[in-house]
């Protein structure tokens, strides 16, 4: 739970962030170009860890750092076209991230019941 | 029971509509062009069918006897009656058709058998066509004689086999006598049949029982296989009559005597008018198709090595069916269908140089056995080999002559033989026999083969053999084209009463010894162990059977058959003496066998039928060549297995046999055919079926499990995709990522 | 009305048994598959066989309006001899079980019932989608029969089975519908799926699409039948089906196939048929040299048999596409004798399996000393197989083979120096001709060769019994019964502890099962005539479509287009074997063939 408080309070304060620093006239040198950066950023950071790490709640947490990417981007361009949706669709999307980060950790808890172990790479049910 | 039925509503059927079916054809002459007496047809008296419904009647009675597991020998008495009956009715047949003008035929409509009638468009007008092939009987002439014989000798050959089964009485007694008189009814319906197919139908009915009657002793494997070869070889002569029956339909568009002897008359006329040319190649093909049949039923060459394997039947059905009867069915049909034969200049001179040479080879074989039945054996193929080739030097008479006189004397031979086997434990080597008719009870069968065997050896004057032989052998000589037939002809004669004299002085004359065969009933070798006669085993057989074997000796109705076979065989003498074939003349010159000397055959043959022999008449000049032949051959016997023979092993050709060097083993392995034929035919034939059932699991079924497999096996290559890995799902969606981001990229380029 | 009967009281045979008890199952069955033999005899009474050509006993209600579907139902001389062969069956499939089936009788017995009453819908059938849905339907009861109650191998058999004639016949589902579509373009849209009506179109088709839907038909029908080189579904399935199984795949579900072709090769495409018969025929050829050498190196019994199937079907379909009276005559009667002759040996089968449970011939031989009754039914099956005359395999045999080698537009016309001049010819047109028949006439030698092979080793022969059989059983009963001492009593039931239901020989109801089908094989091959004259229009109207095409063919073939024009009858029968003075194509043919006719010479 307290980890996806964090990430809640973490998204919503990049949100305020950028909010603020993104009007469309060149008040700052601040472009939507960056925020897409950060949001790339954060996405391949979020991949590439999700890729590397065999920990399921370090591949967790990855993917909500990919999750996280999409809204920060959303926003960006909410604010770039100066229409509400993007930022609704993102407070849709915390809370969906929210109810999906209690099933995840949960399934997780009970995986690591099973195996006693964190290991991804112990579940190979599905193999065909 | 069901078959009665039928049968007697055929009668029923019969009896009503025949009349009307044939009187409107009678006094129509077919053919007018062809010989000296013209054929003409008429409705025959429904009482013919007793012929052909008491034989049958007979398989019923024993089958219901089977069915009731009667253990008694009344099927045997069932069997006698019924086919005495059948004698009778054919002789008032005979009687009654005798009174008719000659040369005229009877057809008596049984029921319709096969039947179709249909339409057909030829140059443009429907023409209305029917196959018909009906359960009637055509009686002339040539069946009656055959008929007499064929019911006289198997109801006399019953009366034997009612004595000769007598251990075995219970199942298997009714079970012979069911397939005895099943055959009786298949050969009645062979001679008497008025088409082709019902003439097959009689064919196979034959092969059937010989099949089953061949096999009776079924634990045997010998017998077996015996009975399996022999009907398979028999299939490959079926399939060519059964090719000539679909070309003789084509042709002529009737599988019915009638129709086609009618349909022939042009063509006799284009023959004696020398046009062999007009008759168009399709009805020179018929005859060729139907001697196939003929050599495969009655044992020639290429097919004739069924018939020694077939001896390990009964002894009276070596008698009936592989003597006397079935095997001249071949003969039969040559002579039946004469007129088809006349219509090809290939046919009779095969016909002739098949015959020749399997009699010749034949009887070298013969020579060179040991086991007297199957001697037997090779003479009736070599004799058969007669009978082709005196219908082939058109001399049908002399071939029907022959078939009447040798059905009587080989019915005798075998029954002795017989009798000899019953007697000493299946003995049948003779080396090991001696002197058995002087023995005490053994008179009659003594005597009955010496009649035999002066009879096939062709005695001078006395014998009826003699008299049928020298009809052909007179023909052969006095037609210019088959000269080399008739001297072929006359070595085999030479070399028959030679061997047929050897069996007689070694076995039953000459110092008295016996061997007792190693089983109590002589035929059934392998499935008697065990309960057989305790004193036909241990040292039964190094002692001559001092060890309590008594040889046992025939009964009265053994003994009554043989005689009156005996009598027989020299009451026919006038019947085929007389004025160049008497009765038998008389019988088959107003048949269908009968053909017009002048007819142009010959002249297309370019032939003349009164070639001098050296100067003298042919005919009259054989009597006395054949004369001395054959008693050269019996004197050769004499000197060699007679003068002075004090053991039953061993005779003074014993020392002759190394002058011969491989050539007296050779012909005592029969010259090899069967190893041959096992070799070019049955084994490569083996191997293609091995083949093919590979092929047909590996290759056709294979490709149908590919065909079945490749969805399974396209699927299993991309199987490994599904690690069941949570990364490689993770790396492969990132990478399909990866590749939709570069293709965007590409295309926004 | 009598022949919705027999399509429903199977199936509400079958709906009972699902609802009683398993041990009624069986009674229930041979109730059920009785009474519909007892509705036979009205439909056979009331048939007008004057007038066999012609569809009788009808009944028709709308199905599907739209598209044209009805529920159509109607039989012809040809029907009505198959619909029999059906309904007889039956009760002999069920009485075969009895003792062979004890695990799920119910299953068994409902999906057997539910079998016959598809069967009989696709031979009574007048409506294509009633026809073709009854003929896919079959295959589920037999999948079930095969997978749920046959040997070792059921599984691979029963999809192998199940998949092949299906792939087959969704084929032949595309070439009919082709046949729909098409008679739906010519009549403003309006479908139709009468059977007739279609048959009218189909045949007024352009030749090469004729030949594309008879490709189309063959591919389901073939494969039924089955012709070589689609056959190989067919030993494994008979292999491993339960004996009731095999008996209804030989004696009626293989005649679907040959059924089907008759119904609609013949009749659809006559323009393909003819000409393509020859090909047709070189495939039967092959089947019938082929199988029948296959069948000799067998060692299961079963399997020899099965094999044996694909030969005597070669027989059947050459006299099919012979395209002659005789050849179809023999073929549909073909379709009769062999569902008698060849079910009645998987029931002789059945029986000595249900006894060793063996079928290999290495462990059985002999067995005429220790059953004679049972030997007795082999070897007269097995002569009816063989095609004996006197029994039920000749005379169809005889037929095909003489059709085939009728089928000859050369005959009369050149070919072995017959003229029609010299003497009416009485070849029919086509291409198969006699060599090919000498090459299928073959096949009877080998007929001969494989089944007396097997009778030799089963029937005759020192008694050989799979091991845990007491192979001494005294001395036989064929010989001995007259020393009477033996303990032939006591020894009756020795030995088979673990199936003691069934005698050392067979039980009266094994004989009540095999009698009537000799009893059938005797009479047919006497009488013949029952069947013959029963179909004899029926095939008429067939062969009068397809001798047309022929003259058609013939025609073309000769590059002209010279209408037929009728010529008086060729001249005097007697003037030698001159050219004749013949018609526009006839006269082509035979100069054609006048050097074969010279060569000859």
């Amino acid at each position: 739970m307290a980890i996806g408080d964090m990430m809640m309070m973490g998204s919503g304060l990049m949100g305020s962030v950028l909010a603020q620093a993104a009007p469309p006239a060149a008040m700052s040198d601040v472009h939507l170009a960056h925020y897409l950066f950060v949001a790339c950023v954060m996405f391949v950071i979020g991949l590439i860890g999700f890729l590397t790490r065999r920990n399921l709640i370090i591949m967790f947490l990855c993917t909500d750092l990919m999750f996280q990417a999409a809204g920060v981007a959303l926003i960006a361009f909410s604010r770039y076209h100066l229409n509400h949706t993007g930022e609704t669709f993102t407070i849709v999307l915390i809370t969906v991230a929210a109810a999906e980060a209690a099933m995840a950790l949960a399934l997780v808890v009970l995986l690591f019941r099973k195996k006693e172990s964190l290991d991804a790479e112990e579940w190979t049910e599905l193999k065909g | 029971m069901m078959t009665l039925l039928t049968n007697t509503h055929g009668l029923m059927h019969a009896l009503s509509g025949a009349a009307l079916a044939v009187s409107d054809e009678a006094g129509h002459a077919a053919g007018h062009a062809s010989g000296p007496v013209a054929q003409t047809f008429a409705a025959g008296p429904m009482f013919g069918l007793l012929v052909v419904a008491l034989p049958l009647l007979a398989c019923i009675l024993c089958g219901l006897c089977a069915m009731g597991r009667v253990k008694t020998k009344l099927p045997a008495f069932l069997t006698v009656l019924c086919l005495a009956g059948s004698f009778l009715v054919t002789l008032a047949l005979y009687l009654q058709h005798h009174g008719q003008p000659a040369g005229t035929a009877w057809i008596i409509q049984g029921f319709e058998w096969i039947r179709l009638d249909y339409r057909q468009m030829v140059d443009s007008v429907v023409q209305s066509r029917s196959f018909i092939a009906n359960f009637g009987l055509y009686v002339d002439s040539l069946t009656c004689l055959w008929m007499l014989f064929v019911t006289g000798l198997a109801t006399l050959i019953a009366l034997y086999a009612s004595e000769y089964m007598s251990h075995d009485v219970g199942q298997g007694y009714n079970r012979f006598f069911a397939a005895f008189s099943l055959f009786v009814f298949s050969m009645a319906c062979l001679v008497m049949a008025d088409n082709l197919v019902l003439l097959y139908l009689g064919w196979e009915g034959v092969g059937l029982c010989s099949y089953l009657l061949i096999g009776y002793f079924y634990k045997k494997p010998s017998a077996v296989a015996a009975a399996k070869k022999a009907f398979i070889l028999n299939r490959i002569g079926d399939l060519g009559l059964a090719l000539g029956i679909m070309l003789c339909y084509v042709h002529f568009g009737s599988v019915e005597y009638k129709v086609i002897f009618e349909k022939c008359a042009p063509y006799m006329a284009s023959l004696a008018a020398g046009q062999l040319d007009q008759i168009p190649l399709i009805a020179q093909f018929i005859p060729l198709c139907l001697m196939i049949g003929a050599f495969g039923k009655s044992a020639q060459l290429p097919l004739y090595v069924w018939l020694p394997d077939a001896m390990e039947g009964p002894t009276p059905v070596s008698a009936l069916i592989h003597a006397a009867t079935m095997v001249t069915a071949g003969v039969f049909l040559i002579a039946r269908t004469y007129p088809l034969f006349l219509m090809s200049e290939y046919a009779l001179p095969i016909v002739a140089w098949v015959g020749a040479l399997t009699a010749l080879l034949a009887a070298t074989i013969g020579m060179a056995q040991f086991d007297i039945k199957r001697i037997m054996a090779y003479s009736t193929v070599s004799q058969l080999g007669y009978m082709f080739a005196g219908l082939a030097v058109l001399t049908s008479v002399g071939g029907a002559a022959h078939v009447f006189t040798h059905a009587f004397f080989k019915a005798m031979l075998f029954l002795a033989c017989g009798a000899v086997m019953h007697g000493f434990a299946g003995q049948l080597d003779l080396r090991k026999l001696s002197g058995v008719g002087s023995m005490p009870g053994w008179r009659v069968v003594g005597i009955a083969m010496l009649v035999g065997c002066l009879n096939l050896a062709g005695f001078p004057i006395i014998t009826a053999g003699f008299w049928s032989k020298d009809m052909i052998l007179g023909e052969a000589f006095a037609n210019s084209q088959m000269q080399a037939i008739g001297w072929i002809l006359l070595l085999t004669a030479g070399l028959t009463a030679y061997y047929t004299f050897r069996v007689y002085f070694r076995v039953f004359v000459g110092p008295k010894h016996y061997e007792p065969g190693d089983e109590h009933h002589g035929d059934d070798h392998g499935h008697d162990h065990g309960h057989g006669h305790a004193d036909g085993h241990d040292e039964g057989h190094q002692t001559s059977g001092k060890h309590g074997f008594h040889p046992h000796a025939p009964g009265w109705a053994i003994n009554t058959v043989l005689a009156t076979l005996a009598v027989a065989a020299f009451v026919i003498v006038p019947l085929v003496a007389l004025n160049h074939g008497g009765w038998v003349k008389d019988m088959v010159g107003a048949s269908s066998a009968q053909f017009n000397e002048k007819a142009a055959y010959l002249i297309a043959a370019k032939g003349d039928l009164h070639t001098k022999f050296f100067g003298f008449d042919a005919h009259k000049a054989m009597m006395v060549v054949s004369s001395i032949v054959g008693l050269i051959g019996i004197a050769v016997a004499f000197v060699l297995h007679y003068q002075g023979r004090t053991t039953a092993a061993t005779s003074k050709a014993d020392a002759l046999l190394p002058a011969f060097g491989p050539i007296a083993k050779w012909a005592q392995n029969k010259w090899y055919v069967d190893e041959f034929y096992n070799a070019i035919v049955r084994m490569p034939l083996l191997a293609l079926a091995q083949i093919f059932h590979w092929f047909d699991k590996l290759v056709i079924d294979g490709l149908v499990d590919f065909f079945g497999w490749t969805p399974r096996g396209l699927g299993g290559s991309l199987r490994p995709a599904q690690s069941g890995e949570m990364h490689t799902y993770a790396v492969g969606m990132a990478g399909g990522l990866a590749v939709m981001a570069v293709v965007v990229i590409v295309v926004l380029m | 009305m009598f022949l919705l009967g027999l399509l429903a009281i199977p199936l509400l045979g079958a709906a009972l048994i699902a609802g009683s008890p398993a041990h009624a199952a069986k009674r229930v069955a041979l109730a059920a598959t009785s009474i519909a033999v007892a509705l036979f005899i009205p439909i056979v009474a009331g048939f007008d066989f004057a007038n066999n050509g012609t569809m009788q006993g009808g009944v028709e209600y709308a199905w599907l309006p739209t598209l044209g579907v009805k529920f159509a139902v109607g039989i012809d001389g040809v029907s009505l001899a198959l619909l029999g062969l059906t309904v007889l069956l039956g009760p002999i499939c069920v009485a075969a079980s009895f003792t062979a089936i004890t695990d799920r009788p119910k299953t068994f017995y409902a999906w057997l019932l539910i079998l016959q009453a598809a069967i009989t819908g696709v031979f009574c059938a007048r409506d294509l989608v009633l026809f073709y849905i009854c003929f896919e339907f079959t295959l589920i009861p037999m999948f079930i029969l095969i997978s749920l109650y046959g040997s070792t191998n059921r599984a691979k058999a029963a999809i192998k089975f199940f998949l092949y004639t299906f792939t087959g016949s969704l084929i032949t589902l595309a070439g009919l519908v082709y046949v729909a579509w098409q008679h739906s373009l010519k009549h403003d849209g309006v479908w139709n799926f009468d059977i007739d009506t279609l048959a009218a179109t189909a045949r007024n088709l352009p030749l090469s699409t004729q030949g594309w839907v008879l490709l189309a038909l063959m591919a389901g029908f073939a494969v039924k039948v089955p012709l070589f080189p689609v056959h190989t579904w067919l030993p494994l399935a008979h292999t491993e089906a339960p004996t009731a199984g095999s008996v209804v795949l030989a004696g009626t579900l293989l005649k679907l196939g040959t059924y089907g072709l008759y119904r609609f090769a013949l009749g659809y495409v006559p323009g393909a048929m003819a000409e393509h018969a020859q090909t047709i025929a070189i495939l039967c050829v092959v089947g019938i040299i082929y199988g029948g050498l296959i069948c000799w190196v067998q060692r299961d019994v079963k399997k020899l048999v099965a094999y044996s199937s694909v030969a005597h079907l070669g027989f059947c379909v050459l006299g099919l596409v012979a395209l002659n009276q005789t050849g179809i005559t023999g073929s549909v009667l073909y379709m009769i004798n062999h569902g008698l002759s060849t079910g009645a040996l998987f029931l002789c089968i059945g029986m000595i399996y249900e006894r060793f449970h063996t079928r290999n011939m290495a462990e059985l031989g002999g067995l005429a000393a220790r059953m004679p009754v049972w030997s007795t039914f082999m070897v007269f099956f097995a002569m009816a197989s063989v095609g004996l005359p006197g029994l039920n395999g000749f005379v169809p045999e005889f037929l095909c083979l003489i059709g085939s080698f009728q089928a000859d537009s050369r005959w009369g016309h050149g070919l072995w120096g017959s003229t029609t001049t010299s003497m009416a010819s009485y070849g029919t047109r086509g291409d198969l001709g006699p060599w090919l028949t000498l090459i299928a006439g073959t096949g009877m030698i080998i007929a001969a060769m494989y089944l007396l092979y097997m009778v030799g080793r089963v029937v005759w022969g020192p008694l050989v019994l799979p091991p845990g059989f007491k192979a001494d059983d005294g001395h036989g009963h064929g010989h001995d019964d007259s020393k009477g001492s033996h303990t032939a009593e006591a020894e009756k039931h020795d030995d088979h502890g673990h199936h003691s239901v069934l005698p050392t020989d067979l039980c009266g109801r094994e004989i009540a099962i095999l009698a009537p089908l000799a009893f059938l094989c005797l009479a047919l091959g006497v009488y013949p005539k029952i069947l013959t004259s029963s179909m004899d229009l029926a095939i008429d109207s067939q062969v009068k479509v397809l001798e047309e095409k022929l003259i058609e063919r013939d025609r073309t073939r000769m590059g002209s287009t010279t209408p037929l024009v009728p010529v008086p009858p060729a001249t005097k029968p007697n003037e030698g074997s001159g050219r004749p003075s013949a018609s526009t194509i006839d006269s082509r043919i035979m100069v054609q063939n006048a050097g074969m006719q010279e060569a000859g010479r």
